[in-house]
């Protein structure tokens, strides 16, 4: 029987609540090592290292280093390992500087300078975007070795209609108090980017009345571009769809959640390095 | 002075047990939570509304309640008032939480403890004398994935629910939907009260073996849970005396007048107190306020409970127990709120923003969960979470010191000590990710 670990650096433990809800690897695989169901402290051999979280203190990085030894194929899973994830919301300067004034102590692990995904340390063969990843999606990576690999977009997934008569003129999310179960999000004046990011997930949130926010990342057409691209090609959409004001468009685009999930593969593009290619993203 | 230096596993998030010894004496234990990420100071500027989907990443075990502090938290500040059907739906939301956590908690976390494995997981999958095991984890993940199961019927997501919004939430729960759901968790009801049954009677044989429940020192006890029955999106929070007096009744806008806050140089977690005096969060908290569950099952375990123990009950152990009985409870109830009809128009009404001052109080899996945010022109400018672990981390401590005391003379230490601190910490389910956040 094939083995895994799971690592988990700083997160949220949505990753691994999700790996814990797709049961279909249990008969097929060997957990050795996950801190959350396992007592076990050592980081044994596996042939696979699932590692989940964002590398925010100098543990983090200590403990990712000594992991990959062990093993010969990295998984990086859910936002926070791909980008830093949540906590990168930290990265903003002005907060930078309230974060460290308020945070030092000095018996615990050292704050780094900001939250780092995990391949800015070790080499990944792997990546599986999501907030977290459906159990699908984690079926696939241990069975299957991520041959769910994805073309499409959420949108395809979604089945709501992008009725050509209806065109919002402003950004009104929930206020109006009414979501349609029929009509395309985008539609009814909410910020819904599924427009461009990656299927896979089935479009859960969506399809029960809440805009997807990309937590699985740039589709393929776009993941391998800088993401400037990405923003561009986001506000097209929304200039085609609806008559909200250009500089409302880019103020909704421009909000905290957006630049966290969807621009999660964005922090190569000021780096000079080249981006993730699309093989190794499920 | 000497240190012994315990990680703690099978806990949501990362920490460690200290301990310091002189001279066959324990001199200090300390819950060391060692992550952090900063919410407090990174949600700052941040649109109201997207709070609710950036707030259930603090954690994803208790997600939910987040989730939900959240959205009351906000609609206190603008004023607005959810209609019933959205109510129904957030209550179904919090005790599919509970299921997921509970079940999590009892049977992947404590369980092995009773079984002496180093987990659940450990030997499935293998044939012959671990298939017992495999069925018994198969079985667990099974109870606790209903758990997530009604998450997502209820909230769209199965870990970061999207359903609740400012003013209610975005649809109903169609009945098809409703009816597949209450399948699941009939099917679920009698597999938990058999496995439920299991573990009372390993955990009464670990007493046998101990010779004790645990560390019974009487504490005060703090819970957002309602006299008659526990209900989880709960409105105020009371606090019983260690004799089960009730000490005060408050709502989310008053806790500072009644809990006392201070940081330490160890951990990146607080600390709280009631007034320098030590209190308990959790389920053994909510069974001790509770006069009774309301639902059959729930009800007849309550009882034997306590026929055995008195109330408030204290020992530490007790604990896991107590939230055996709330996974039946949760069961229960949410197979009779899936029976009514939970599909109309009127699941969410309109808001208009403004600049205020807003508290969100639930009853998460831990204890009281309080959101406070302050909104200064349209964005989040301050934003305090108040978090059920913090409130037992002095307890924690306490209940390590006197039991590690067991372990430790002049000159020896039993190796039982790791399994000691283990069961301790693991009574109180700490959340490291929430603690820190
Ligand atoms: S990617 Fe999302 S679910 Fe996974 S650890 Fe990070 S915040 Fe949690
Ligand atoms: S609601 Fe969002 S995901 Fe669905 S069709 Fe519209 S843009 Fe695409
Ligand atoms: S619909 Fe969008 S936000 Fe929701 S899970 Fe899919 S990618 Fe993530």
């Amino acid at each position: 029987m094939k083995t895994f670990a799971v690592l988990q650096l700083s997160g949220c433990a949505g990753c691994e609540v999700g790996l814990l809800n797709s049961q279909a690897w249990i008969d097929e695989y060997r957990l050795l090592y996950m801190p959350l169901v396992i007592s076990v402290h050592d980081m044994p051999d596996t042939d696979r290292l699932l590692i989940s979280g964002g590398v925010r203190t100098d543990e983090d990085v200590y403990n990712l280093h000594r992991a990959v030894r062990k093993t010969g194929y990295v998984v990086a899973i859910g936002t926070c390992a791909i980008s830093g994830g949540i906590a990168s919301l930290g990265n903003r300067d002005n907060v930078r500087e309230l974060f460290f004034s308020q945070s030092a102590r000095h018996h615990v692990p050292r704050l780094l300078p900001r939250s780092y995904p995990i391949d800015e340390y070790v080499s990944v063969d792997l990546y599986l975007p999501g907030c977290p990843p459906t159990p699908e999606l984690f079926h696939s990576v241990l069975s299957e070795n991520g041959k769910i690999r994805t073309n499409t977009t959420v949108c395809a997934e979604c089945r709501r209609k992008k009725i050509r008569e209806i065109r919002p003129a402003q950004i009104t999310g929930f206020q109006e108090g009414k979501v349609s179960p029929e009509v395309c999000l985008i539609k009814q004046g909410f910020l819904c980017i599924g427009t461009s990011t990656r299927n896979g997930c089935g479009a859960p949130c969506p399809r029960a009345g809440h805009p997807c926010v990309g937590c699985r990342g740039p589709s393929n057409a776009l993941i391998e571009k800088g993401s400037d691209a990405w923003f561009e090609s986001i506000k097209k959409v929304f200039v085609a769809l609806t008559d909200i004001p250009d500089d409302a468009i880019e103020e909704g685009l421009r909000s905290p959640q957006l630049s966290l999930f969807l621009f999660q593969f964005s922090d190569y593009a000021h780096t000079g390095r080249l981006p993730r290619p699309k093989e190794k993203v499920v | 002075m000497p240190k012994i230096v315990f990680p703690v596993s099978r806990i949501e998030g990362h920490a460690q047990v200290v301990i310091e010894v002189h001279a066959g004496r324990v001199v200090s234990a300390r819950f060391k939570a060692t992550e952090y990420r900063g919410f407090e100071h990174f949600v700052k500027g941040v649109a109201p509304e997207q709070m609710v989907v950036i707030v259930p990443r603090i954690c994803g075990v208790c997600s939910t309640a987040h989730h939900l502090a959240s959205v009351k938290a906000l609609e206190m500040a603008f004023g607005v008032i959810p209609p019933p059907l959205a109510l129904s739906i957030r209550e179904l939301l919090m005790l599919g939480q509970m299921i997921q956590n509970q079940a999590t908690s009892l049977f992947l976390f404590t369980m092995p403890d009773r079984l002496g494995l180093s987990s659940i997981l450990e030997a499935a999958g293998e044939a012959g004398s671990a298939e017992q095991l495999s069925s018994l984890a198969h079985r667990a993940l099974q109870v606790r994935n209903a758990g997530t199961k009604l998450i997502d019927t209820a909230g769209g997501q199965f870990i970061h629910p999207v359903k609740a919004v400012i003013g209610g939430v975005t649809g109903g729960i169609e009945e098809k939907l409703a009816e597949t759901m209450h399948g699941t968790l009939m099917k679920t009801l009698p597999m938990a009260c058999e496995l439920f049954d299991y573990y009372i009677e390993k955990s009464v044989a670990l007493k046998e073996q101990l010779g004790t429940w645990g560390d019974d020192t009487p504490t005060h006890y703090i819970a957002a849970v309602s006299e008659y029955r526990p209900d989880y999106t709960g409105d105020s929070i009371r606090i019983m005396g260690p004799d089960g007096r009730i000490l005060a009744t408050f709502p989310a806008s008053g806790y500072l007048n009644h809990i006392q806050f201070e940081e330490s140089e160890y951990s990146y977690s607080e600390k709280s107190s009631y007034g320098g005096k030590v209190f308990r969060a959790n389920s053994l908290a909510r069974i001790n306020l509770a006069d009774y569950m309301g639902t059959p099952l729930a009800d007849r375990y309550l009882e034997q409970f306590r026929e055995s123990f008195e109330r408030p009950a204290h020992a530490i152990l007790l604990f896991d127990i107590a939230r055996g009985i709330e996974l039946i409870y949760a069961l229960e109830r949410a197979i009779e709120i899936l029976r009514q009809p939970l599909d109309n128009d009127e699941t969410m009404v309109g808001y208009r923003t403004r600049d205020s001052e807003g508290y969100g109080l639930v009853e998460a899996p831990r204890g009281p969960l309080i959101h406070h945010y302050r909104i200064t022109n349209g964005i989040i400018s301050e934003a305090k979470f108040i978090l059920p672990t913090v409130h037992n981390i002095i307890a924690i401590e306490q209940a390590l010191r006197n039991s590690v005391e067991r372990y430790i003379d002049s000159d020896r230490i039993d190796m039982e000590i790791e399994r000691a601190v283990g069961r301790v910490v693991r009574a109180f389910d700490p959340c490291i990710a929430c603690a820190t956040h």
